[in-house]
Parts: C-alpha cells; sequence; structure tokens
C-alpha cells in the first residue's frame, strides 16, 4: 500500500501532469509559427505558375479559414482540440485536405516504426554488451575497436549515409538506391515483398544502427569503467568469482541501468521519425511528414504527430518508473 | 576455414542481393521503360488521384497521363501557340464576354471505355462552382451557368463579362481539367473521394505506386488512339513510364550514372558531373552552354517598394547597374543561363519576335537622370557577346558570333551596362555616401540590405540571388539574408526589403507562348496594394502606377484572338516596368536537364527541336512528344 501510495500514485500524477502540458504547447506552438496555412497553399498556386485573380484569392481565403476550421478564439481552438484528441482524432491534415490525419500517420507510422524500433533495439543490445566488455576487459583488439568507433561517432550522419550509399549501391550495387519496397511488387503479404521490404530497410538500418552503437557504446564503456573500480566488484574477484559472472551480473547490470533509461526515452522518439534517413534514402516514414507539415504550418499534421510523440515520451517514462523498483533493489527499498 | 565460410557467405549474400538492387522488377522490361524524375515527389497521400481536390503532387504522371485539358501550351515551342486538346475550336465569346461556347472533340474516350463529351465539361465546371474546398472553387464562383447544347458542345454563361475565363481550363501547369462526370457523379461526397485508381483521359494508365509516394509507374492503354495523343500525334513509344524520385541530387545522379533514370532536371554542378562521367548522357545542347534556356519563367531579385529606400527609383536602378552580369552568369550557372530585362519578358523565338524585336530601339534609347545635367544610357545590347567570349576562352563552343538570333536565344536578349560609377552617381544623387569602400544611408547609417529568402540552396532562385549578393557586396553594400521557411508568408505579408524570386514571385508568369500578359500585370494593380503586415492579394512587392492599371483595363476588354492589339498592351506595360525597375530579372530560368541515352534515344536538341526539354521532366505536355523517342536497342 505505502508503495502505490509513495510511489505509484505521484508518478501517475506527474505523468498526467507532464502529458497535459507537453499536449498544450503542442497545441500553442505551431500557431506561434509565423508561416499561415492558407497563405502556404495560395503560395503553393503561386509557385507553379497557376494564375488566380486577385478577387477570386479572396474569397478561397475565407472558404479555407472555414473548411481548416482556423475561425474562432484560440481558446475555442483549445476546446475544441481536446474534445477531438479523446476521441483519437485530429481532424483533416490542411495541407492534404480532407484526408484524415489519423490516415496520413497512419501511412507512414509502420515504416518508420518497424525501421527504428529494430534498430533502437539492436543497437541498445549491441552497444550495452560491447560496451561491458570493452570497458571492463583492456584488450588490445578492444582499443582498436573502440578507436574505430572515437574515428566513427563525430562522422556526420548524411555524410556517413552518402559514402555507405555509394559504396553499396552505387560501386557494388547491392542494394536498392532508395525507397521502402521494390517496383510494382503491390504490398501484398508473400515471401517476395517481405524480402524486398527487408532488402530496402537494410541499409538505412545498417547506418541507423553504426550512429546508434557507437555513442551509446561509448557512454556505456564509461559508465561500466567507473563500475569496475567499485568495492562490490573488487570484493567478487577477490572472492573468486568467475570473471563472466563479474562482468555480467555485478558490472554489466549495475552500469545498464542509466542505458534503460535512454532506451525508454528513444522508444519516446521513435514515432517523430527520423527525417534526414528518410531523405537521403528516399524511405517512408513520418520524418518527412513532420517536416512537410512544419513547412506548410498543417497544424493538425503537427498536432498529431507530436500527440503520438509526447504520449510516447511521457508513457515511455512512467513506464520505467514502474519498471524500475523491479531492476533497482535501491528504488525498491527507499 | 572459419575465413572460407566467410567468404562463402559472403559471396552467397552478394549474389543474392545483387538482382534485388534493380529498379524494375520482371514483367517490367527496361527497354520498354522510360524512367523520369519525380520532381515534387514524394505524393503527399499516396493513392488518392483526386487532383481536383488539391495537391496530388501532380507530376507524379497524374497530369501527364490522367488528364487533359481543353487548351494547352504547344510542347513545340519553336512553332508555340496554343493547341486544341480536349476542345475542337479555340475559346468562343459573345460579344460583351459573358457566354462562353466550347466545342469539343469526339471520339476521345476515359480508359474504362465511356465517351468524353460535355456532360464532363458541364458536371466538371458545376460541381467546382458548388463545392467549397476544390481547387478552382474560387475562379468558378463567376460561373451563372453551364450547360450542354448537345454531345460535343458545353456553354457557360457568367455573372460578369470576362474575356479570360477560358485560362482558367488552359494548360499551363496547372488547369480546371475535366473530371470523369460518370465516375464522380455517383460519389457521395467529392472532395473526401480518393479517385483509386484513376480513370485516365490520358495515354496511360496508372500501374502501381510506391507506398511511401516516391515513385509512380504508369502503362500505355491498349485504345490510345482514342486520346487526344493518339487523335494528334501518334503512339508513345514507351510502354511503361515510371516517375520516381531516389532522394537526394547525389542519389539522382547515382542513378543516371547506373541507368536507372532516363532524364534528370538538377544544377549546373549536376549537368556538368554527369556530362563528365558517362559516356551515354548528353543534354539539350552538345556543347556549352548545354542547357534548354527556354523556360517560360524569369528569377531575379524583387524589391518592397513600401520600404526605404527601395521606394526610390534611382536606388533601385544603382542597385542593377552595379551588377555584372556576366561575371553573376558565370558564378551561378557557369554561364549557362540566358539573360532578360523584363520580368515576363521570357527568351524563346515567339518572345523575342512579339517584345524583344519591338522593344530594343527603345532600350537603346533609354536614359537615365544622373543629376546635374548628366544622363546615361543603360541598355547593353553586347551583353550576350561578352558572355560568349568568356566562354570560348573555356569550352568548347559552336555558337556563331554572327547571327544575332542565335546568340540571343542562347544567352538572353542583352541587359544592363556594368557601371559601378554611373550607380555611385546616382546613390548619391539622393544622399547616399561611399567610406572607406562602404555604403552610408542619407542618415549616416550604414546601409545593409536584408534579402529574404527560402531555405533550399539548390533552388534557382536562391542561386541567383546568393550571386547578386556578391555583387552588391563588391560594390560596397551590406547585405544579410533572412533565410525562412515562412518566405512565402513574409512576402505575401510585405514584410521584407528585397526578395528571390520563385516561381510567381513577381507576379503570375507568362503563357510564355501566347503573347496574353493580363495575368503578369493584373497582380500590379493599385487596388491590391496593402500596407506592410497585411496580406495582399496581388504581388508582395507592393508597386503600383495608374498607367499600369490604364493597360490592365484595356487588357481586360481585347480579345485573346487579338494578338496584334494585346501584343501594343504589353509592350506598353513593360516600358513601364522596366523604366521603374520594379525588380531586376536577371536570367530566365535554365532548364539544366541530362538525358542518358542507353535506353532511349531522339531527345530534344536544337537541330531536332520538337519540344522545350523539360516536358520530359514535370510539364504536362509530355504525353504529346513521347511517339518521338526511339528505343536505344539496348535489352
Amino acid at each position: 500500500m505505502s508503495f502505490v501510495k509513495r510511489y505509484l500514485i505521484p508518478r501517475l500524477i506527474q505523468y498526467i501532469l507532464v502529458t497535459f502540458l507537453g499536449l498544450t504547447a503542442v497545441f500553442l506552438f505551431p500557431r506561434f509559427l509565423p508561416v499561415s496555412p492558407i497563405e502556404q497553399q495560395l503560395a503553393q498556386y503561386q509557385t507553379f505558375g497557376v494564375y488566380v485573380s486577385p478577387e477570386q484569392q479572396e474569397e478561397m481565403i475565407q472558404t479555407l479559414k472555414q473548411l481548416y476550421g482556423l475561425e474562432g478564439t484560440l481558446w475555442e481552438q483549445f476546446v475544441v482540440f481536446w474534445k477531438r484528441l479523446f476521441k483519437g482524432d485530429f481532424g483533416p491534415s490542411l495541407s492534404r485536405y480532407p484526408t484524415p490525419v489519423t490516415k496520413v500517420i497512419g501511412m507512414s507510422l509502420p515504416w518508420t516504426i518497424g525501421l527504428l524500433s529494430v534498430t533502437t533495439i539492436l543497437s541498445w543490445i549491441i552497444a550495452v554488451l560491447a560496451g561491458g566488455i570493452v570497458g571492463y576487459y583492456r584488450k588490445r583488439w578492444m582499443e582498436a575497436f573502440d578507436i574505430f568507433v572515437m574515428i566513427i561517432r563525430p562522422i556526420p550522419y548524411y555524410v556517413m549515409a552518402l559514402i555507405l550509399l555509394i559504396l553499396l549501391a552505387y560501386v557494388f550495387p547491392i542494394f536498392p538506391l532508395s525507397g521502402g519496397v521494390g517496383i510494382a511488387r503491390g504490398l501484398t503479404f508473400s515471401w517476395q515483398t517481405i524480402l524486398s521490404i527487408l532488402k530496402h530497410a537494410i541499409l538505412p538500418a545498417f547506418t541507423l544502427l553504426i550512429v546508434g552503437i557507437s555513442w551509446q557504446f561509448q557512454s556505456m564503456k564509461l559508465i561500466v569503467q567507473s563500475v569496475r573500480t567499485e568495492d562490490h566488484v573488487w570484493y567478487s574477484r577477490t572472492a573468486g568469482v568467475d570473471d563472466r559472472k563479474v562482468v555480467f551480473n555485478h558490472v554489466i547490470r549495475n552500469a545498464m541501468l542509466p542505458m534503460i533509461t535512454q532506451l525508454g526515452l528513444q522508444f519516446g522518439s521513435i514515432f517523430s521519425g527520423t527525417l534526414i534517413t528518410e531523405m537521403v534514402f528516399a524511405y517512408p516514414g513520418v520524418g518527412w511528414i513532420l517536416y512537410d507539415a512544419v513547412m506548410k504550418a498543417d497544424y493538425n499534421l503537427i498536432m498529431g504527430i507530436m500527440c503520438i510523440s509526447v504520449i510516447a515520451v511521457t508513457t515511455s517514462i512512467f513506464l520505467l518508473d514502474l519498471i524500475y523498483p523491479f531492476l533497482d533493489p535501491r528504488v525498491r527499498y527507499r | 576455414m572459419k575465413r572460407l565460410v566467410f567468404f562463402l557467405v559472403m559471396l552467397l549474400f552478394l549474389s543474392f542481393s545483387i538482382g534485388f538492387s534493380q529498379t524494375l522488377p520482371p514483367g517490367i522490361p527496361r527497354n520498354e521503360t522510360l524512367i523520369l524524375p519525380f520532381l515534387f515527389a514524394p505524393l503527399p497521400v499516396p493513392g488518392n488521384w483526386n487532383q481536383w481536390a488539391g495537391w496530388r503532387a501532380q507530376n507524379c504522371g497524374l497530369h501527364q497521363f490522367a488528364t487533359e485539358a481543353l487548351w494547352t501550351l504547344n510542347p513545340n515551342v519553336e512553332e508555340g501557340g496554343i493547341i486544341n486538346a480536349l476542345a475542337a475550336e479555340p475559346p468562343i465569346y459573345n460579344e460583351d464576354f459573358t457566354k462562353l461556347t466550347i466545342k469539343l472533340r469526339k471520339g476521345i474516350y476515359w480508359s474504362d471505355g465511356v465517351e468524353f463529351t460535355a456532360d464532363d465539361v458541364v458536371y466538371t465546371i458545376l460541381t467546382v462552382r458548388d463545392t467549397e474546398g476544390l481547387d478552382y472553387h474560387g475562379p468558378m464562383q463567376i460561373v451563372k451557368n453551364a450547360y450542354t447544347v448537345d454531345r460535343y458542345t458545353a456553354v457557360v454563361e457568367l455573372n460578369k463579362p470576362n474575356s479570360r475565363f477560358h485560362t482558367y481550363l488552359m494548360e499551363r501547369w496547372g488547369a480546371l481539367r475535366p473530371m470523369p462526370k460518370h465516375i464522380f457523379e455517383k460519389v457521395d461526397d467529392v472532395l473526401a473521394y480518393d479517385f483509386n485508381p484513376p480513370v485516365s483521359i490520358g495515354p496511360y494508365v496508372l500501374k502501381d505506386c510506391d507506398p511511401g509516394g516516391y515513385w509512380v509507374l504508369w502503362e500505355k492503354r491498349k485504345d490510345w488512339q482514342r486520346t487526344v495523343t493518339g487523335k494528334l500525334f501518334g503512339e508513345p513509344k514507351p510502354k511503361y513510364v515510371l516517375f520516381i524520385n531516389y532522394g537526394t541530387a547525389e542519389k539522382n545522379t547515382m542513378a543516371m550514372l547506373r541507368h536507372d533514370l532516363d532524364a534528370l532536371q538538377g544544377t549546373a554542378e549536376q549537368l556538368i558531373t554527369l556530362l563528365r562521367m558517362s559516356k551515354t548522357t548528353r543534354s539539350y545542347r552538345k556543347n556549352w552552354p548545354y542547357i534548354d534556356p527556354r523556360d517560360i519563367s524569369t528569377r531575379g531579385p524583387g524589391f518592397n517598394h513600401l520600404v526605404y529606400p527601395y521606394n526610390n527609383k534611382d536606388v533601385r536602378w544603382a542597385l542593377a547597374l552595379s551588377i555584372d552580369i556576366v561575371e553573376l552568369a558565370v558564378s551561378t550557372y557557369d554561364g549557362m543561363v540566358a539573360m532578360t530585362p523584363g520580368l515576363p519578358l521570357v527568351v524563346n523565338k515567339t518572345f523575342y519576335e512579339w517584345y524583344f524585336k519591338p522593344l530594343e530601339p527603345w532600350l537603346e534609347e533609354l536614359t537615365l537622370d544622373l543629376g546635374n545635367g548628366e544622363t546615361f544610357k543603360p541598355w547593353d545590347s553586347r551583353a550576350p557577346w561578352r558572355l560568349l567570349e568568356w566562354a570560348k576562352k573555356n569550352y568548347k563552343v559552336n555558337i556563331d558570333p554572327n547571327n544575332e538570333e542565335e546568340v540571343r536565344l542562347a544567352l538572353g536578349y542583352g541587359w544592363w551596362k556594368y557601371a559601378p560609377d554611373v550607380a555611385e552617381k546616382l546613390l548619391k544623387k539622393n544622399g547616399f555616401t561611399k567610406k572607406n569602400g562602404k555604403w552610408y544611408l542619407p542618415n549616416g547609417k550604414p546601409w545593409t540590405i536584408t534579402i529574404l529568402r527560402g531555405p533550399d540552396p539548390t533552388d534557382m532562385a536562391n542561386i541567383v540571388i546568393l550571386g547578386v549578393a556578391e555583387q552588391w557586396k563588391k560594390f560596397g553594400i551590406n547585405v544579410v539574408f533572412n533565410v525562412s521557411a515562412a518566405s512565402s508568408t513574409l512576402a505575401l505579408n510585405g514584410k521584407f526589403e528585397v526578395l528571390n524570386t520563385a516561381h510567381g514571385g513577381f507576379a503570375g508568369e507568362p503563357w510564355g507562348l501566347h503573347p496574353d500578359l493580363y495575368r503578369c500585370f493584373n497582380a500590379l494593380k493599385s487596388d491590391f496594394v496593402k500596407p506592410i503586415g497585411e496580406a495582399t492579394l496581388g504581388w508582395g512587392g507592393r508597386w503600383s502606377d495608374p498607367k499600369m492599371d490604364e493597360i490592365i483595363s484595356q487588357l481586360e476588354v481585347t480579345r485573346w484572338e487579338d494578338e496584334k492589339g494585346i501584343i501594343e498592351l504589353g509592350l506598353e506595360g513593360l516600358k513601364l516596368e522596366i523604366e521603374n525597375m520594379i525588380a531586376i530579372p536577371v536570367f530566365n530560368c535554365p532548364i539544366t536537364i541530362v538525358f542518358d541515352e542507353y535506353y532511349w534515344a531522339n531527345w530534344p536538341s536544337p537541330d531536332n527541336d520538337y519540344a522545350r526539354s523539360d516536358n520530359y521532366t514535370t510539364w504536362p505536355q509530355l504525353k504529346y512528344i513521347l511517339h518521338k523517342i526511339q528505343p536505344a536497342g539496348r535489352k
């Protein structure tokens, strides 16, 4: 009972409060952008040389205001926003009117989740294990590996992705240059389609893995180097406990606690996509949709994506808070 | 042993992979497929083809193949003019421009076998008029009624006279194109309908599209003869056409080098790289300046005429005369551009005859007042020849310097003299001072020009404005940029001093192949000038002149087919714009295009000039030229 009262309830309140504030910010911020969705729409006409007379533009502006739901005070729009949110409805996308925001996100999100969940988990596992081992042991090849990671890490992602593309899609044309699935394959449930999707995902995934592993590896290595000098590790070693047991049960297990927090936060950010990867590889995903929505002041779409992201991040943190006592007895006994 | 196993696994992996690196799957032969760039990818909503309900990235093939306008620009810029597409005749207006009669071509069928008739035209106009949110809903409010006279004749009655109503139904890059009535009339919500799969009236039908929206594949209709293309031009050669965007510029370059892209429109650097790295690539011209210069829009800085000192004509002229046009051309596009002194004065054969030739004597005599009784004639008719001289030192060039028309149509009409000394006099006349090589405003503060531009560094307007900024810095003016994704909104609200110009940034772009400049001038009407902070419905630059208002009024009552009358008024408007230097147009938008001859041949060139080159990349008239290209014979 005291666990619920002293631990669970405060965190639940915190979770609800942070989520509310986050979602309110998501509602407000797009409205402070200097871009107007209606003027962007008109500018798009101009961009392609479509001529609409000024009188008719006036009429269009009024109609679009009405259709986009941009009439009324900020407060009235805020109330509508919350009403819609509870129904899971973000309204129509303004730049893709009248397609519902949920449909636009629904078309892109599976690609993003598919790519990022796999690379996030894989890079975390590899980084934790490799960082733990390299941080604990000091063998020559491990130091070489460490130096290699130090060289890789500062390379801008775009440059690295491009180098890999040139190597593996142009010089040695092993992988496709772009896209999420092969041409004229359709998204049917077949072995060929699955293979095609995997094939297209390998290169973007590989670049994300390299980046993810390199920075998490270094974090983990540094934490392990600190943990390995702690008393309980010395005690275990002098007591003759097997070195592997010391590494995995006493060092890595202790060192991975902050890494679990990192993993939780990373999971939350999956839902806002990875813009550069999507642009470099012409890979479908939420990142480009969000970028495009910001450029075109598509308030509803920005809110849709950001709401999912805010809820995902706060929920991840809340769940981590709940899991922590099971992973770390010190939290449980506090 | 371990190494051997590793090697074998890798070999297996590689051989397994190579098949999948190919762009096209089995069943879609590469030598029967034309692969073109999808410039405005990705599709906003993959699987939604209802282009009447908003932006669908139409140049994915949708406006090239699935739809057709009543009238359209001739893709052959040497012939020029407007051609009748779905319409059988040019627009027919009554005396006071309140009634438009449209005669339709017979024997045109939608891809589902239903005949195209006047019912489709009438249904489209009335549906768009009555459905809020559809594109062209605003313009169609002028329609009082529309009805059919017979199966192939439609009549549109207007609420008030409008001699240019038909231009909404005329293809430039966008038009209100007829909807298939038999499909849309069964739909409850026209706006929300996804029109998937689309029924085509053009020669190709949709085969497949990327769920991410980066490619769209089209297949030739078996009954292609029953389309406008089939009736006017002949059988399109490719069985399939794939529009694809590989992502960044580097990747599209790689794709062409892999022969996975047959045409590419990009930057000057891309063009040069591709011509150097591949034996099968070529551009419009075999030698420098390589590009096709005949786009129908111009680029260059524009001013906010409500902001000091840009509301001063002398200042605007001084800024123009401080630009060395040859240096600017070289620094931005390696000289591969055609210069132009007028906003809608695009560089092509028709505008050369209609506008430049009659304007040239006036340009020669144009005189600026420098103060103290001193005058200056700014026109530099020989600027294209100066550019040619530079090119000869750096490239192999086969432009005959003695052929005036050839030089002007390749490198531009001419420009303003590079005269920093004259610019200095104009500024000093207005109280500006120069100390230690830097310019100061009359109030003694340093002069800094803030230029508003968008974030895309590969945008032609941005490339040009960066070059212009360097010229002004060299002249002693400090220049800073306001780079903003909100540049369109800021421009409409007048929150800028100087802006780069994207498409239509000055005002409406001209038809290019018809002399009417009404759409360019109308945005300059004084009624539309709004204070800073209030969005204008006209030109963001907020310039107006009673004389221009008069020209606009006269154009409104001049018939579309009265080319002589239109040209006379157009010339008056051009003189007014130029004399006031309302903006500084510098170049025609260069079409930096590269073709790959590996799978397909007979692309346009000066010797085989059947179309403007960018019809292969983004323009709707693509369908009319696909009978021209030929398979190169490779399997």
